[in-house]
């Protein structure tokens, strides 16, 4: 049990052959859907191409997995802000994710100079700032500056919040 | 030559320098607003003219656009969010010099870079814009094609280490590209029924949401606790060393860029890309791509600059707008009751110069005022880490948000990212991935286009001796290989590459 | 947590709260019979027919002070009908009116769209703007007499180039003159590009046999004697074009693109009549008179129930054209 375990995490990329053969049916699948009783013109219409791609998406997830089974691995990327020796670190991300959601799901609910703000808090939260007097002040301040420059000066409306009507 | 010269001096009177300059700030302060390309921003500042005599108003619309898309390429590269499509090919080397601390030079390469190309494209405004008008439109959907199939045999050199990731990256573009409405036949592909998704993905949400949102969680994943560094800022000037790779690029810009601006459907991000694979096929310096070579911001920017300007002669002397931006131009120009077409030079001689002079003036002065800058920029990479990528999710989420107003954006947004943040641990290259959804649609169109135009011929493919040239040039470069091997040379052999056959399927 | 962390976020919610509304201009109060503020939504993008057409109003409403303030904002997708779905969600907003036209109506149909111009409060037709049959100068016809012959021996390679989707004002225009002369609008070799500009480069390059398209940005090729008129698709010859009517022709279709206003639906009787009187007291306005005489677009004003005839009728005409096609 323990020894499939750790062959399946050894490997783990092969879950994105999954991913690009989940990928490569649903291109399929959809393009047969496309009704072919309509004015074509021309040797290729609408379904050539998402054939094509579908196709090569299938072929392209058989050739990664032999290369993973045979040993070849992707290279994670680095960069000047990523440690790559430590383990991931799954609860910033999720907490990440969970700021980012919150301002979507948030946004046409109590508008976007607040949710915007919590976007930002919690985000520099997850990631590991602990400025409890600085950082909504902070967050508060950009959220408010950017409502102002798009709404009130470009025109371009976002939402206000539950108090735009009362005044 | 005299016409431009009173041009010159229309566009120099203290008013219309003050219009010019007023243009060039705002232009570049909205461009750099996220969600904000130069069309948009053309768009929103035409009402702040209503009212002004008409050559006042060109003037500062001028501003505005180079401004704007210089603008789009400050926030690429120092947050890895491109603010509108011809910026996106600067992030790829623009950011991870940021990161290393040449932000600044970075900066300053691409404001030279913007100043060259415009200032080149708009000579050869003057110079060609007739004979641009005769010929820009023979350019036809086969020739189209074929730049595109040499575009895709380019996407070769920035597949990365791993030739079947990259492919599996590029496929992950394409199958980006083909959402949405079938331009051809109304079809529905891949929408699901989501009137959302019915115009496709736009580029710069892709862009956006790979660079940022995918290295914000991958980053997350993987935070450095160890001591804050602030990114070092650097010299602010650029060096010797530096200039004596950038001056090529910016002069090889134009080449690619102001032809590409000037025909119909060209537009700026295959002519950027092009040139992006240009200068790192020509660079001495291989081992930087990918880490912050300065050539793959010199070249791509000059690029879209100059395509800019190509883009301005089809639109004064056929009335054709190529780009977006273009066609909120127009709709500026017929607010004046002025009508861009063969004729404009002739009726209105003192306004088509007045506003070429004042391109070169609005150039100038963008140069004057950005090389100053670029140090200032470049410090706010100096803010703690947690703030800069709180930052950099905030913008993108404005971006995203402030066009439609739409939740959906979000969501499809951060949906791309988690795949930008599997693609980084595993090792898929982001860069195909954005290629994919820029040549994919835009090949698919104009092959059937090609072929609807012969009524299904396969001729219609190589019927203009245009596409017959890049064919050939396609052949060559893909045959030399080969040929190499069977011809006995003292170096080791090229590696096979079968991936490469693939991709021109 | 110390008091300083408390009074920092009860700052942040504060401001974030009271600031936004404080420094945004107050909505509407009071019930006057004269509407102050309107939002007006474009379902394309900037530069668009929709988009001049709606900001060439809003200004003539706030320069003949009918209005105090009119927001123009973009909503653009899938051919309008992104838009049109917001405008049908804001039932009974009576402060919000969208710009739309013919366009929007075949995309309807393509798009699938759940949403239908019928459930909109119609409130006024405002332009017409006849499309053009056009050839380049170095064209083998002529006339429309010619191009339609050789349309007939042979639709396949006589190919007709248009910059609006399939249901669009150019595409529909050679469906029905192709119905007119007894071609099969399946046999049609419509090419589509990307708005008039595109277009009008592949006319002007001899790449597609002929186009069909607006007026607009054809005038000035038109007046240089580049390109070569055929026919106007209008029931009226148009002022300034030197060229026959298609029923002139020979070919009984009489065909324009048009744009108007529409409302949420479930509007109260006194918001659409309010509305529909500022729309007529903007089209009497001298700077309307003036932006159609610019725009090169003919009158066509239809307040309300007139309005709502018309959007039936070419609603049904659309869709007789497009389930030919297979599109609806």
């Amino acid at each position: 049990m323990t020894a499939t375990r750790s062959w399946l995490r050894e490997r783990s990329e092969l879950g994105i052959c999954a991913l690009l053969v989940a990928l490569g049916v649903l291109v399929l699948t959809d393009a047969l859907r496309i009704p072919t009783d309509f004015a074509q013109r021309g040797p290729v219409g609408p379904k050539a191409v998402p054939i094509l791609v579908g196709s090569l998406l299938l072929v392209v997830a058989v050739l990664l997995a032999r290369d993973v089974l045979r040993g070849g691995r992707g290279e994670a990327e680095g960069g000047e802000d990523v440690d790559l020796t430590e383990p991931a670190d799954w609860r910033t991300v999720l907490l990440l994710c969970g700021a980012f959601l919150a301002n979507a799901a948030l946004i046409g609910v109590v508008g976007f100079p607040i949710s915007g703000a919590i976007l930002f808090w919690g985000a520099a939260y997850a990631l590991g700032s602990r400025a409890f007097v600085r950082d909504p002040l902070i967050a508060a301040g950009l959220s408010i500056l950017t409502f102002v420059v798009f709404n009130n000066l470009l025109g371009v409306p976002l939402p206000g919040g539950p108090l735009m009507e009362v005044f | 030559m005299e016409q431009l010269l009173n041009g010159f001096a229309t566009a120099l009177t203290p008013t219309h320098l003050l219009f010019a300059a007023i243009g060039v700030l705002l232009g570049t302060a909205i461009g750099v607003l996220p969600g904000i390309g130069p069309a948009m921003a053309v768009a929103l500042l035409l009402p702040v003219t209503y009212g002004m005599e008409p050559t006042g108003a060109f003037i500062m619309f001028a501003g505005i656009y180079y401004g704007g898309m210089f603008g789009g390429s400050t926030t690429s590269i120092l947050l890895n969010t491109p603010g509108e499509s011809a910026a996106v090919v600067t992030a790829f080397e623009g950011n991870p010099m940021a990161r290393k601390g040449r932000g600044a030079q970075a900066l300053a390469a691409a404001a030279i870079g913007h100043f060259a190309g415009g200032i080149i494209g708009t000579i050869l405004i003057v110079l060609l814009a007739p004979f641009v008008a005769k010929h820009a439109v023979d350019i036809g959907a086969p020739d189209l094609f074929a730049i595109m199939v040499l575009a895709f045999i380019a996407v070769t050199s920035v597949l990365g280490a791993s030739r079947i990731r990259g492919v599996a990256s590029l496929l992950i573009g394409l199958t980006l590209g083909l959402v949405g409405l079938d331009d051809m036949t109304g079809q529905q592909r891949l929408t699901f029924g989501s009137l959302h998704l019915a115009d496709g993905i736009d580029v710069v949400v892709v862009a956006v949401a790979l660079f940022a949102v995918g290295e914000a969680l991958w980053v997350a994943a993987h935070l450095r606790r160890k001591p804050f560094e602030p990114i070092p800022v650097g010299r602010p000037w650029l060096s010797r060393a530096d200039l004596k790779r950038t001056w090529k690029p910016w002069l090889r810009g134009p080449a690619i860029g102001f032809p590409f601006g000037a025909i119909p459907a060209g537009g700026a991000e295959i002519p950027t890309f092009l040139s992006y694979v240009t200068e790192k096929r020509l660079s001495k310096n291989k081992d930087d791509w990918g880490k912050g070579a300065i050539e793959g911001v010199a070249g791509p920017e000059s690029t879209a600059s100059a395509s800019a300007a190509g883009t301005l002669v089809t639109m004064l002397t056929l009335g054709l707008p190529t780009t977006a931006t273009a066609a909120v131009m127009l709709a500026a120009f017929q607010q004046y009751g002025i009508q861009p077409g063969p004729l404009l030079f002739q009726r209105e001689a003192g306004l088509v110069w007045a506003l070429i002079a004042s391109l070169f003036i609005g150039l100038t002065l963008l140069l004057v005022l950005n090389l100053p800058l670029a140090p200032l920029w470049a410090k706010l990479l100096r803010i703690p880490r947690p703030y800069l990528y709180a930052g950099i999710l905030f913008f993108a989420s404005v971006g995203a948000y402030a066009v439609n107003a739409d939740i959906f954006d979000l969501l499809l947004m951060f949906v791309i990212g988690l795949l930008g943040f599997a693609m980084r641990r595993y090792g898929l290259p982001v860069l195909p991935a954005i290629i994919g959804v820029i040549l994919g649609p835009a090949a698919e169109q104009q092959m059937r286009r090609s072929l609807q135009l012969s009524d299904g011929s396969l001729t219609g493919l190589v019927n203009s001796p245009m596409a017959v040239i890049v064919y050939v040039v396609v052949l060559l470069i893909v045959f030399f290989p080969l040929l190499k091997r069977f011809v006995p040379s003292p170096t080791p052999p090229a590696a096979p590459t079968p991936e490469r056959h693939k991709i021109d399927a | 947590m110390s008091v300083k962390v408390w009074v920092a976020v009860a700052t942040a919610v504060l401001a974030v709260l009271l600031v936004p509304p404080l420094l945004t201009p107050g909505a509407d109060s009071g019930e006057t019979s004269q509407v102050r503020t309107l939002r007006v939504l474009v379902p394309n993008q900037p530069g668009g027919g929709y988009d001049i057409t709606a900001r060439t109003a809003a200004k003539a409403m706030e320069d003949a002070d009918l209005l105090r303030n009119a927001e123009v904002f973009n909503l653009p997708g899938a051919g309008g009908t992104v838009g049109l779905g917001r405008t049908v969600g804001e039932r009974g907003n009576g402060k919000l009116i969208m710009s739309m036209g013919l366009g929007v109506v075949g995309a309807v149909y393509t798009n699938k769209s759940p949403n239908s111009l019928l459930d909109t409060t119609p409130i006024a037709k405002l332009i017409e703007e006849p499309d053009i049959v056009v050839v380049s100068k170095d064209s083998p016809y002529t006339s429309l007499q010619q191009l339609v012959d050789a349309w007939k021996a042979n639709p396949g390679t006589v190919t007709v180039g248009g910059g609006s989707a399939p249901g669009g004002p150019d595409h529909m225009a050679p469906m029905l003159m192709a119905k007119a002369v007894g071609l099969q609008p399946k046999t049609v070799n419509y090419i589509q590009f990307d708005g008039g500009g595109e277009l009008l480069a592949s006319v002007l390059g001899g790449k597609v046999a002929f186009g069909v398209s607006g007026v607009g940005e054809y005038r000035d090729q038109i007046k240089a004697g580049t390109l070569r008129v055929l026919a106007v698709t209008s029931g009226k010859r148009v002022d300034g074009i030197d060229a026959p009517t298609l029923k002139e022709s020979g070919v009984d279709v009489e065909f324009a693109n048009w744009r108007g206003i529409v409302a949420p639906p479930g509007i109260t009787q006194t918001d659409r009549d309010k509305l529909v009187d500022l729309l007529g007291r903007m089209h009497r306005t001298p700077q309307w008179a003036e932006a159609l005489q610019r725009n090169g677009w003919t009158d066509a004003f239809a307040p309300g129930e007139g309005f709502k005839t018309f959007l039936d009728n070419e609603n049904k005409r659309v869709a007789t054209v497009l389930k030919d096609l297979g599109l609806a």
